[in-house]
């Protein structure tokens, strides 16, 4: 259908820019509006992969917690504490599979996921740098760079401004490990 | 209507018969903890005209912070006394009914900026760059140096130690977490983890930390001069290291590289402040307080999200926040060095 969400989206701010704020006289209602043109900002920055991200975390978060449960099962027999954390990843990667693609459906996905991710890490963070726990480091080290993609993705106020630098050096990077795999 | 109501109120508190004036009411962008609005009044008083500027701070139907208005009242008036620049203090209102909800009346301070595109950005102010930095050095030093008991704020809570610091403030921030988030949070709940076990020396004194102390949160002429401390809402007893540390934050570089607040390189900026008397800073304990600032303002976005998602406001503002804490957890990754 067109046009799209996204060209929605951009016909909105445009009026907002163009129509609307011309015509605030007050300083807070200009400054409400350019607040809603970031959240729309915001908003249009992940209309298109929203649902894409979504599910390919959901995809990581699985292998993550699976790679865990399996280290986890086999370092610590005897360790009731976390052969229950062991049990509940293991029910709830049965329980939850669900083939919707709506967003409400994986984002839900993706919350049961994270809140077990939640508690691995925190087990992992007590174990780590313990001999005889060399997979939990790597796995500890694999999660923080999944939950680092995240904090890196879609569009924040703070791009254009305090985080410029540090976002031009994430992204500098990340561009840089793309052509490492292309080339690989 | 808020205009004939503010008229009524100050008739009562100014020493006129005659009535008083309201003009130029208008609402005051940003102080999103409280509602912010300027107006002028006139009045007569032993026969002479006066021409006032007020600013008054009323509480929100929601906000980003639950804070204490009598705490900030109190602090900012205490401070005062002691060289601290902040606005003057008339007249607090904790029983809502004048204004609907509790309120407090201040001095509004004319011909100067606090917005950092102002203050940073503006060519007007690129002169006064380094004024200003020893100013914002200066004051905060003469905040630390200021004898709470003394200036009756002992109120405020006094931690059970200089090592109970660091630790009230986790449990205080951790709290929020878990109140307002509307999702797993696991890189907070492993910043948590990391600060518990990576605790700062104890507080070399409990001194009066401001909380928000920050390039935005002052009033300045295009001298560099800093002619208003503001935002003290967050306030309370505690270790000066939480506010160099709050002072450092990379959301307030606003000029987006490494300078503190826009104004300084990081070693500057301690240097200033102990050659000013203030405390030794030790890197570590900095980064400790870095990392919780960073945590404290990230459940501060996710208090302004849950009052947006549950309906207690509709300010476009709380919505918008919710989806930045990302950055923030990437600043708080970077920190822990995971």
């Amino acid at each position: 259908m067109r046009p799209t969400g996204l060209e929605s989206i951009r016909a909105i701010q445009a009026a907002l820019a163009d129509i609307i704020v011309p015509e605030l006289t007050s300083a807070f209602a200009q400054d409400a509006a350019g607040a809603v043109q970031m959240l729309l900002e915001s908003l249009a920055g992940d209309w298109d992969t929203a649902a894409e991200d979504l599910r390919r975390d959901n995809e990581a978060l699985s292998v993550l917690l699976a790679s865990s449960r399996d280290a986890l099962d086999r370092a610590l027999p005897g360790n009731k504490s976390l052969a229950s954390t062991v049990t509940d990843i293991e029910n709830r990667l049965r329980e939850i599979q669900d083939d919707s693609l709506t967003l409400s459906s994986l984002a839900s996905r993706n919350h049961a996921l994270r809140a077990l991710l939640e508690r691995i890490l925190v087990a992992f963070d007590d174990l780590t740098g313990q001999s005889g726990y060399e997979k939990v480091d790597g796995l500890r080290r694999d999660i923080y760079v999944h939950l680092r993609q995240v904090a890196t993705r879609g569009w924040s106020f703070w791009d254009v401004s305090s985080f410029r630098e540090r976002m031009i050096a994430v992204r500098s990077a990340a561009a840089e490990d793309d052509a490492r795999g292309a080339v690989r | 209507m808020l205009e004939q109501r503010i008229q009524t109120y100050l008739s009562t508190k100014l020493d006129t018969s005659d009535g008083v004036a309201i003009s130029a009411l208008h609402r005051i962008p940003g102080g999103f903890s409280r509602e912010t609005w300027s107006f002028d009044a006139r009045w007569r008083e032993y026969g002479r005209e006066v021409h006032r500027g007020f600013v008054l701070r009323r509480d929100p139907d929601a906000s980003l912070l639950v804070t204490d208005r009598d705490v900030e009242f109190r602090v900012m008036d205490a401070v005062a006394v002691h060289g601290v620049p902040v606005p003057k203090m008339y007249w607090l209102e904790n029983d809502g009914s004048a204004l609907d909800r509790p309120f407090f009346v201040m001095e509004r301070i004319d011909g100067c900026e606090t917005h950092p595109s102002k203050v940073l950005m503006d060519p007007r102010f690129f002169s006064a760059r380094d004024r200003l930095a020893q100013e914002f050095v200066d004051i905060l030093v003469r905040i630390h140096a200021f004898d709470w008991r003394a200036g009756g704020l002992a109120s405020l809570g006094v931690p059970a130690s200089e090592a109970g610091c660091a630790i009230g403030e986790i449990q205080k921030w951790e709290a929020v977490v878990d109140r307002d988030s509307l999702e797993p949070q696991p890189v907070l709940r492993a910043a948590f983890r990391w600060l518990r076990r990576n605790l700062p020396p104890p507080a070399q004194r409990i001194v009066l930390v401001h909380a928000d102390y920050r390039t935005g949160n002052f009033l300045c002429n295009s001298e560099g001069e800093i002619k208003g401390v503001l935002d003290w809402e967050m306030t309370h007893l505690g270790d000066p290291m939480e506010d160099i540390a709050w002072s450092c934050m990379r959301p307030w570089r606003w000029l987006g590289d490494e300078k503190i607040g826009g104004l300084m390189e990081r070693a500057d900026f301690f240097r200033s402040y102990q050659q000013a008397g203030g405390f030794a800073i030790a890197a570590d304990a900095v980064r400790f307080w870095e990392v919780l600032g960073n945590v404290k303002f990230a459940a501060i976005l996710l208090t302004g999200a849950r009052s947006f998602c549950d309906g207690r406001t509709r300010n476009p503002l709380m919505a918008l926040v919710g989806r930045n804490v990302a950055r923030l957890e990437l600043e708080i990754m970077d920190l822990m060095g995971v």
